[in-house]
């Protein structure tokens, strides 16, 4: 473990109380890190800091990925205008509790920031061509009420299954609710033959609820464009293959697949919409 | 890092004993059972954050009301000779995603716990876990025994069942203990701190899988007891031992023949059953590895129980 700073930051900002959007790059359809990368572009937002990998990840060489030699990042970007802050971060290897202590200490301390939300993709047994749902975890009660109005699912009931561990998002939150910061986890189950691909339509959903809850003025257009881009891929796919086309009205109705059905709407998907 | 106590007793020349998960859970059996049979009260924990990530969440209509953490507790029971600190630790710190605690958090683990030894006045622990041989699961388990000075070797040596490594077919006195149950040997060492790491037989075979084997717990908590100078109800034990050995030789039967004509010659390959006839050759163990893992692996035996 570093015994030098554990994050660092760029400049001045003008928030006041902003809330705070987490997003991991690890994630079923990259639907955190599609979300936010809408808001940065859309907000205009700015680097404003970023936390240190060392200590948080394993400095042994570099993973390629599409040909490009990767290195983790965990970055802090503001809108002043908007009153935001959005973290974008790999997931850390180890040191968890440091990790998300400096995104509090962020948060917190240099931030000012009221409550945070945390993105993530749950993957779906469900057709892509049912509305996506907005489950929420709060970390405390009264957070549910204010967040009923913009139709987020607020009653889930779940504990970690044996050889499973938690998510990091209920760990953040769980770290905030101890520094007396607010915090949401913020799920969309996303359709399993999309998880390996892009589901626009659920990164509308979640820009829609910040959209709403921050009244952003978010410009919607490039996200609709994406949204039909994919809707005419899969029509096409579809009118090549009435097989898969049965396959979604299957899943639509609630039957589901058997194993080999479901891997080749699954192979089929992701090989037409990539 | 720290130390949270709940209670600090005065103890009378007290020993620790310590446990971490394992091979299975040989010496996690031996020393919850004997902790239990005690009725040994919680004394103190370890701070978990630094160490783990959180092993559970509840959450209860939308909200998260429980974050868990595998917990390092420490407990303590009154007795006539030596009154015994417990140690029981749910995970092992390891860096890396392994098993076995490895790195700068396991060693900082390690220091913790002999920490509370020393504080409370301990003169010497035991760690114990599982020593992986080639035996027969209806065999006795012996105990290997593995003090961290030439000193204790003699008072281990005439234990009923415990063994020495030099004791061990083709040892030569040599081996390792892998984890926390090694860890902690080498530094109460540094400390000057006597410390010794029982280790109750598990069959090779079962090795990879995640079934307990209370066999091996036994005959721990039999050296255990000669150790300490005490007796130790042994029912619950004797029953949990009991249902293992209906439970593996309810699968054993369904074996292959030729798989279980080869674990059947298991049975003459240790000391425990010293009328050795035919012994196994390396090449004989990698088969009955091999065999036992497809054949487990078909019947979905890798479950998590």
């Amino acid at each position: 473990m570093s015994l030098g700073p554990v994050y660092r930051l760029h400049g001045e900002h003008k928030l006041q109380k902003p809330a705070l959007i987490v997003a991991w790059l690890e994630d079923a359809s990259s639907l955190g890190v599609r979300t936010v990368d809408y808001l940065i572009e859309g907000l205009g937002c700015r680097e404003f800091g970023e936390i240190l990998p060392e200590g948080f990840f394993p400095m042994a060489g570099v993973n390629v990925v599409d040909d490009v030699a990767q290195f983790p990042e965990s970055k802090f970007y503001v809108s002043d205008e908007s009153n935001l802050v959005i973290f974008r971060s790999n997931i850390p290897r180890t040191g968890w509790h440091g990790f998300l202590n400096a995104v509090l200490d962020v948060a917190g301390h240099d931030c000012s920031v009221s409550e945070i939300y945390t993105l993530g993709a749950m993957i779906s047994p469900a057709a892509h061509t049912l509305p996506r749902l907005l489950i929420s975890i709060v970390n405390q009660k009264e957070m549910k009420e204010e967040l009923e109005p913009f139709n987020v699912m607020t009653g889930t009931d779940y504990e970690t299954p044996p050889g499973q561990k938690p998510t990091l998002s209920s760990y953040l939150i769980w770290l905030a609710k101890q520094r007396m910061i607010r915090g949401v986890n913020l799920w969309v189950p996303v359709p399993y033959y999309l998880v390996s691909i892009d589901d626009p339509t659920a990164c509308k959903r979640l820009v829609y609820f910040f959209n709403s809850k921050f009244d952003l003025g978010v410009d919607f257009t490039k996200l609709d464009m994406r949204v039909a881009e994919q809707n005419d891929k899969i029509a096409g796919l579809f009118q090549r293959s009435p097989e898969l086309e049965a396959f979604v009205r299957r899943l639509e109705a609630g039957d589901g697949l058997d194993g080999e059905e479901s891997e080749k709407l699954a192979r089929e998907m992701s090989e037409a919409l990539k | 890092m720290a130390i949270k106590y709940i209670k600090e007793p005065e103890l009378v020349d007290p020993v620790m004993i310590a446990s971490w998960p394992g091979i299975g859970n040989v010496g996690m059996i031996a020393v919850d059972v004997l902790r239990r049979v005690m009725r040994a009260e919680m004394m103190a924990y370890i701070e978990p954050q630094d160490f783990f990530y959180p092993s559970r969440v509840i959450i209860r209509s939308g909200e998260l009301v429980e974050l868990g953490f595998p917990s390092s507790e420490f407990y303590f029971a009154r007795n006539e000779r030596h009154d015994l600190i417990f140690f029981v630790g749910e995970e092992q710190p390891a860096e890396g995603g392994g098993v076995y605690a490895t790195g700068s958090k396991a060693y900082a683990m390690a220091n913790l716990v002999l920490d509370v030894a020393q504080k409370c006045g301990c003169k010497r622990v035991y760690t114990s876990g599982a020593a992986v041989t080639p035996m027969h699961h209806t065999a006795r388990s012996r105990v290997w025994a593995v003090p961290n000075c030439a000193e204790l070797l003699p008072e281990f040596k005439k234990y009923d069942n415990a063994v020495l490594m030099s004791d061990v077919e083709g040892r030569g006195g040599e081996g390792s203990i892998t984890g926390l149950n090694g860890l902690l040997l080498g530094i109460a060492r540094r400390r000057g701190l006597e410390a010794v790491c029982v280790m109750g037989e598990i069959p090779i075979y079962l090795q990879g899988f995640p079934f307990p084997y209370p066999k091996g717990s036994k005959s721990v908590l039999e050296v255990l007891a000669a150790a300490l100078g005490m007796w130790i109800d042994m029912e619950r034990i004797d029953l949990m031992a009991q249902d293992s050995e209906n439970e593996l030789t309810g699968l054993y039967n369904k074996l292959p023949p030729e798989i279980k004509e080869r674990l059947d010659r298991l049975k003459h390959t240790t000391v425990a059953a010293p009328e050795s006839m035919e012994a196994i050759t390396d090449d004989d163990k990698r088969k009955i590895l091999d065999d036992v893992d497809k054949f487990f692996r078909r019947e979905g035996g890798g479950e998590q129980r």
